[in-house]
């Protein structure tokens, strides 16, 4: 009896999945390159698909998960930038956190690039950005502001929008 | 032997695969569906991060517990789920049967700070004045909060002085209300004893409205009706009335609502609110008791008094925080709470006033206001983020007196007066006093290098009453190896005296270890007969804390946390002796007891203990997830008296042998799909209580609580479930023959009794989303 207890163990054990409390952190990193899957850019890069962090402060996170990825079926390229005027050619703008400028100012800027913006700031989707991640429990959750995407020229599949909350701006 | 290797080998392979996991390989659906860590904002003004990462210990209750558990208190949530919290259920105990005590680590209740959404909750208005566990003590009245609003409870267990001000010294309890994104739901149960009485009807409702820019309003609407226990044992009094008196627990109605709002513009300031409002209407009874007035009976089989609470409870707090320019964030709030306690006493006489007295009084009121204004500011740097503020606090004390019929001896010098079973507070017991207390605080988080980091807190605090207090904490956390973090804090503490310790004065009469009937009253220090006595003004507690350990977390999945502390306390204000009053002191001061008591600065105390904890989660190729949480805690408390009124054994034993120095929560889940199961396991460790001069133990028991849901569809649900569902009973009074208390007396249990004595509890549940 105690054999056979040991073996539902072992049974049991081997089938481990390997899902486990994540961090808040590697979620949103993550999220961003499978939501770039069901998005098409109007204007995109050659030869790499380009990340930008703005004010990073999620240490190498985005280097790891993104280490030897592509996206589009290009590599995936992480930037790292502290002042939103070095923006450059960019794919996704992730907006990690405000120092000098307003996010109004940070959004103008990228504004009209076809930047797919990306942030966990409270309100994000309602105030300009396209993506915004938040989480309710500790589940990840996504909005996206439609009027934004759509001004921006994205094509967004019908299988993410059934997934995320569509906001619309506020003005 | 290979089969043990086999086994030790696979659970080590698939640990060692969890850690190198690639969760970019998983769809987004996936990824969508996976819960994140848990985040506690406890313990630091820093902003939220990983309770394992924390440099003190903090654990966390979230709702999905809550919400698998079928408990429908606060109280009853902390008692099941954490090892070395305890609350027992009294009964004939007066005000405390109304308001349940609870202690962290056998210390006293009002050694514990609580909070909302990091805000202080105001203590109720009641002292527990009777041979409880947390005699001598106000603290937070845990049941007036809505456990549906409740996104999860943070326990951080160390001393918090230096950080949050007076009383967190064994602990704090942050309750974090649900915020934006949660789904309206409702749900009913219905449960009883499965000796067929205790029967329970909850109700609760929750709505969640959003807000422009990720604000809501949450409303949580909860009703709980409870129906009285009877586990009276035999009534052997000569001349014993024939009816019983009631012993178990009380009969109450309880209506709560709390409102949680955040509204923010656009420019990001952020306004925040939130509101809770509790109405309890509870009876219990005293002992039963013959009428005395022979020749024309109120009552011709005697009668049971009931002791009637109507508990009005609320806190409201409003604030607001942004940002400046140069990234410091700032918050200034306004916390205003009130409780107010209100005796009434049905069925029951005055025998002072014979056939001519009423049965039901109004027995006056204990009310107890605090109001807190916080202005905090915080800034991050790269490797020091720096938190300071100030705090003004406001609190008023005040007693009302009952009807004069409540207390009244009506001349009388041979008979007790004031009505039976609990006697009315008199205009000599009415006080209305405030003090005001300012605060000063500084918190330093500062990486000293990628693995060290150091904690620096102090707090400078003034009351009006009793003076000064400053405290300061440092802690340190040290991350040897990426799986292993190391951890030591030391800090002190303090508690101011309560105003309701400062304040209270009552008489009552009680039955006494030789079975006679005692007037006894309770007087402030200030009073004449106190200082008589030997009463002198009081103090503040002091404390010392010191906690030392650490986590280790070889996977994702598995965590395991060991951590020993030693809390020491001085001038622990106690309750004296019943001191014996003299007639010469009886005339001289005009009052009418036989014995006095008043509150002193009596002894120091020594906590020491360890808490172990292992969390695992167990995920199947199905999908379905399996949760462990093993929580051992032992805790080890003795007592030096400082003052000769109040060394006594009966307190002694209370307070070192009163609540289990052990106590294990083994808490499982397993979730597939459409079903869940929680089974709770705990166990209570054995513990003792003083009677006729003689020390009872009591075992040790084990409980188990179970719970199984299954979603009809995706919006509503079912569960079957029970607490202490194998219907275990402590022990009784081993050889003690009293008619009161005793193996075959009207009290056959402990009132200290960690899981009370009422038995199984079952119910039906039926909750839905929308």
């Amino acid at each position: 009896m105690f054999k056979l207890l040991q073996y539902l163990l072992i049974l049991i054990l081997l089938h481990i999945s390997l899902e486990a409390y994540e961090s808040e952190d590697k979620l949103k990193t993550v999220i961003v390159g499978k939501v770039a899957k069901y998005i098409s850019w109007r204007k995109r890069s050659e030869d790499s698909f380009v990340i930008t962090v703005l004010n990073n402060k999620y240490g190498t996170l985005f280097d790891e998960v993104y280490f030897d990825k592509s996206i589009k079926s290009k590599p995936v390229v992480i930037r790292y930038i502290d002042n939103i005027a070095n923006l450059g050619d960019t794919d996704i703008l992730y907006i990690a956190e405000l120092e000098e400028l307003s996010l109004d100012e940070v959004l103008d800027i990228s504004k009209n690039k076809n930047i797919l913006t990306v942030s966990d700031m409270r309100g994000f989707a309602q105030k300009g950005g396209t993506l915004q991640l938040y989480f309710v429990g500790q589940k990840l959750k996504l909005k996206m502001n439609i009027d934004v995407l759509q001004d921006e020229g994205f094509h967004i599949e019908r299988t993410l929008l059934k997934i995320v909350e569509v906001v619309e701006e506020e003005e | 032997m290979k089969l043990k290797i086999t086994l030790l080998s696979s659970l080590l392979f698939s640990l060692v695969l969890s850690a190198e996991e690639d969760i970019y390989k998983k769809s987004m659906e996936d990824i969508l569906s996976m819960e994140s860590e848990i985040k506690v904002n406890l313990g630091s003004r820093d902003g939220a991060r990983n309770y394992l990462h924390s440099n003190t210990p903090i654990d966390v209750i979230t709702y999905k517990q809550i919400d698998n558990s079928g408990l429908t208190s606060l109280t009853d949530v902390l008692r099941y789920f954490v090892a070395g919290f305890n609350a027992p259920e009294t009964s004939v105990a007066d005000g405390t049967d109304h308001v349940r005590a609870f202690t962290l680590r056998g210390m006293s209740p009002d050694q514990v700070l609580v909070l909302v959404n990091g805000k202080r909750v105001h203590t109720s208005a009641l002292l527990h004045v009777n041979g409880t566990i947390g005699r001598g003590s106000s603290h937070v009245d845990l049941d007036t909060i809505a456990l549906r609003s409740i996104e999860r409870i943070e326990i951080m267990r160390d001393g918090a002085s230096a950080q949050y001000g007076s009383d967190a010294i064994s602990g704090v309890i942050n309750i974090i209300l649900k915020g934006m994104g949660h789904k309206s739901s409702t749900a009913v149960q219905y449960g009883k004893r499965s000796s067929g009485d205790g029967e329970k009807i909850y109700a609760d409702a929750f709505v969640s409205t959003p807000l422009k820019y990720d604000g809501f309003v949450n409303l949580t609407m909860e009703a709980v009706g409870v129906d009285s226990t009877q586990r009276v044992g035999p009534d052997n009094r000569d001349n014993a009335p024939s009816i019983q008196t009631r012993v178990g627990q009380a009969k109450s109605k309880n209506y709560k609502m709390v409102v949680n709002a955040d509204i923010l513009n656009k420019n990001s300031l952020n306004i925040y609110s939130n509101a809770m409002l509790n109405y309890r209407d509870s009876e219990a009874s005293a002992f039963s008791r013959e009428d005395t007035n022979l020749s024309k009976p109120l009552y011709s089989n005697g009668f049971l008094p009931i002791i009637n609470a109507n508990i009005l409870d609320y806190t409201f707090v409003v604030g607001a925080k942004g940002k400046l320019s140069g990234g410091t964030t700032w918050d200034l709030s306004n916390s205003y709470g009130a409780n107010y306690f209100h005796y009434y006493v049905k069925d029951s006489m005055n025998y002072t006033l014979g056939a001519a007295s009423p049965t039901s009084f109004d027995n006056g009121s204990l009310n107890f206001i605090q109001n807190t204004t916080n202005l905090d500011f915080r800034k991050k740097t790269s490797s020091l983020n720096f938190a300071g503020g100030l705090e003004f606090r406001y609190e008023n004390y005040s007693i009302q007196a009952g009807d004069e019929e409540s207390y009244t001896s009506n001349g009388s010098t041979t008979t007790v007066g004031g009505s039976q079973g609990f006697a009315g507070f008199t205009p000599e017991n009415e006080v209305d006093e405030s003090r005001t207390s300012v605060a000063l605080y500084i918190d330093s988080n500062i990486e000293l290098s990628e693995k060290l980091k150091l904690e620096i807190l102090a707090r400078y605090e003034e009351y009006s009453d009793f003076g000064e207090s400053t405290n300061a904490k440092l802690a340190l956390s040290y991350r040897a190896i990426p799986e292993l973090l190391l951890r030591v804090s030391g800090s002190t503490g303090f508690r101011a005296p309560s105003l309701a310790q400062a304040n209270y004065s009552q008489s009552s009469s009680f039955v006494d270890d030789n079975n006679t009937l005692v007037s006894q009253g309770t007087f402030t220090v200030e009073h004449g007969l106190a200082k008589e006595l030997g009463a002198t003004d009081l103090k503040s507690e002091r404390s010392k804390n010191f906690s030392m350990g650490g986590v280790y977390q070889p996977s994702k999945q598995l965590s395991f946390m060991l951590d020993i502390f030693y809390i020491e306390v001085n001038d622990r204000i106690m309750l004296t002796n019943e001191l014996d009053v003299s007639d010469a002191m009886r005339t001289k001061y005009n009052v009418n007891v036989q014995q006095a008591r008043y509150f002193t600065n009596a002894a120091s105390t020594q906590t020491s203990g360890v808490d172990f904890k292992i969390d695992y989660r167990h995920i199947l190729s199905n999908n379905s997830k399996l949760d462990f949480n093993l929580w051992f805690n032992y805790t080890d408390n003795t007592i030096n008296y400082s003052d000769a009124s109040t060394d006594n054994e009966l307190e002694q034993v209370r307070v070192e042998e009163g609540q289990p120095s052990n106590s294990l929560r083994f808490l499982t889940n397993y979730e597939l799909s459409r079903v869940n199961i929680a089974l709770n396991l705990s166990r209570f460790g054995e513990y003792s209580q003083m009677r006729e001069n003689k020390v009872y133990k009591f075992d040790a028991a084990y409980t188990a609580d179970l719970d199984i849901s299954y979603k009809i569809t995706r919006a509503t649900k079912v569960a079957i479930g029970g607490t202490n569902i194998f219907d275990e009973i402590p022990n009784k009074w081993d050889g003690l023959s009293g008619d009161y208390y005793g193996e075959n007396g009207i009290k056959p249990y402990s009132r200290y009794s960690p899981f009370g004595y009422s038995g199984a509890y079952y119910y039906l549940r039926a909750s839905m989303e929308f």
